[in-house]
């Protein structure tokens, strides 16, 4: 048992480590969105299971268990607002990435608007 | 702004208790017997105040709509193993790209058709696409009685809105609208 | 036991190592994104500790930490957006 909590934590590190590399070294913002949004996804629930089995199995803490449960709930919900956000609005501060994207049908959208 | 019904307020108070009860620990104290009355009532009380004064922006027709076996049945299997499986499927995916010294990026903002009904569906599908890595919705626009989202996409395969499409939504979008369909 | 302490040094170091992102980011929303993403790191260092000691506090810490986060960051949003 205890062997699959630390399984499930060290996976959920190295997704995150998977993540700050990205961070680093992507070229433009919103390539870099993306590998936040790995580190919030895999880096986080690896976690919250493996602390979920050890609370319910060492700890006897029911309470703390449902606790780290609604932890990853909200985490769930709140990411996916967050990264939208501020994609749209760094896109609409106009920040653009120095080398040209493969197509923009955004850009071009919003000119015929105006 | 609309008036939330009192069907509204009512779901909307049991979630806040729901929540409230889970995040205290007093759930735990429920079923071993030894919960205060007191305590109890002062939270049902406050999820009542939340329930009024914040329904407006949840829920606006059909309060109990989800309350349905066959619609929570579904929801559970999508929650359970369609998006996880997505899921565990694009982080990989972008984690190797991260890790490769090549740096094999592609990146460019693809225009994709959302075939579902109703905004809690669209909202569902696009918050979906924005949790699976290597996607990011940016935004949602109508046009001749179809929805198309603007989506960021790390690796652009395809430009054409259907096969794009197909790349990026995966079965995500038949467990939705299987959640959803009326 | 103490693996989990060494398991919330990895997350800091990692936090740490997102510092370098921070300083250097060139606009403001890589340093909104990083700031998210120090903020999601040491809260999962803040729930292992909380596993290893046993104490359920160190968890509503970081949950508060987590919602001051997204507040954060939507506000933060809105403002790049030019609708505060």
């Amino acid at each position: 048992m205890r062997i699959i909590v630390d399984i499930l934590i060290l996976c959920s590190i190295f997704f995150a480590f998977a993540g700050v590399v990205g961070m680093l070294r992507m070229p433009d913002v919103f390539c870099r969105m993306q590998s936040s949004t790995n580190i919030a996804t895999l880096g986080v629930l690896g976690v919250i299971l493996g602390g979920f089995l050890f609370s319910l199995v060492y700890l006897h803490d029911v309470a703390m268990a449902l606790k780290l449960l609604m932890m990853g709930v909200f985490y769930i919900i709140t990411n996916p607002i967050t990264g939208h956000a501020i994609c749209r609005g760094a896109y609409k501060h106009g920040i653009r990435p120095d080398n040209e994207m493969e197509c923009d049908k955004y850009g071009e959208d919003l000119e015929v608007e105006e | 702004m609309k008036k939330a019904s009192p069907s509204a307020i009512a779901s909307t108070a049991i979630l806040c208790f729901l929540f409230w009860l889970m995040i205290t620990g007093q759930i735990v104290s429920i079923f071993k017997g030894e919960a205060s009355a007191q305590v109890l009532i002062a939270g049902a009380v406050v999820s009542i105040l939340a329930g009024l004064f914040s329904a407006r922006f949840f829920i606006h027709e059909k309060a109990f709509f989800l309350w349905d076996p066959k619609r929570f049945a579904s929801l559970i299997v999508y929650c359970c193993w369609t998006f996880p499986r997505e899921l565990v499927k694009a982080n990989i995916d972008v984690a190797k790209r991260a890790l490769d010294p090549d740096l094999p990026v592609n990146p460019g903002i693809v225009k994709v058709p959302a075939n579902v009904k109703g905004s809690y569906a669209q909202a569902m599908l696009a918050d979906s696409i924005t949790l699976t890595p290597g996607t990011i919705t940016m935004d949602i626009t109508e046009e001749d009685d179809k929805t198309y989202y603007y989506i960021h996409w790390i690796d652009v395969a395809t430009q054409e809105p259907e096969e794009a499409g197909e790349a990026i939504k995966g079965t995500l979008e038949a467990g939705v609208r299987k959640i959803w369909e009326d | 036991m103490s693996e989990l302490v060494f398991f919330a040094i990895c997350f800091i170091v990692l936090a740490l190592c997102l510092l370098y992102r921070l300083i250097i980011g060139p606009s403001i929303a890589d340093r909104a994104i990083t700031a998210d993403s120090i903020d999601i790191l040491s809260d999962m260092a803040l729930i292992l500790f909380a596993l290893y000691s046993g104490r359920s506090v160190f968890i509503d810490i970081a949950f508060i930490t987590a919602l001051l986060g997204f507040i954060g960051s939507v506000v933060v949003a809105r403002y790049l957006e030019g609708k505060l």
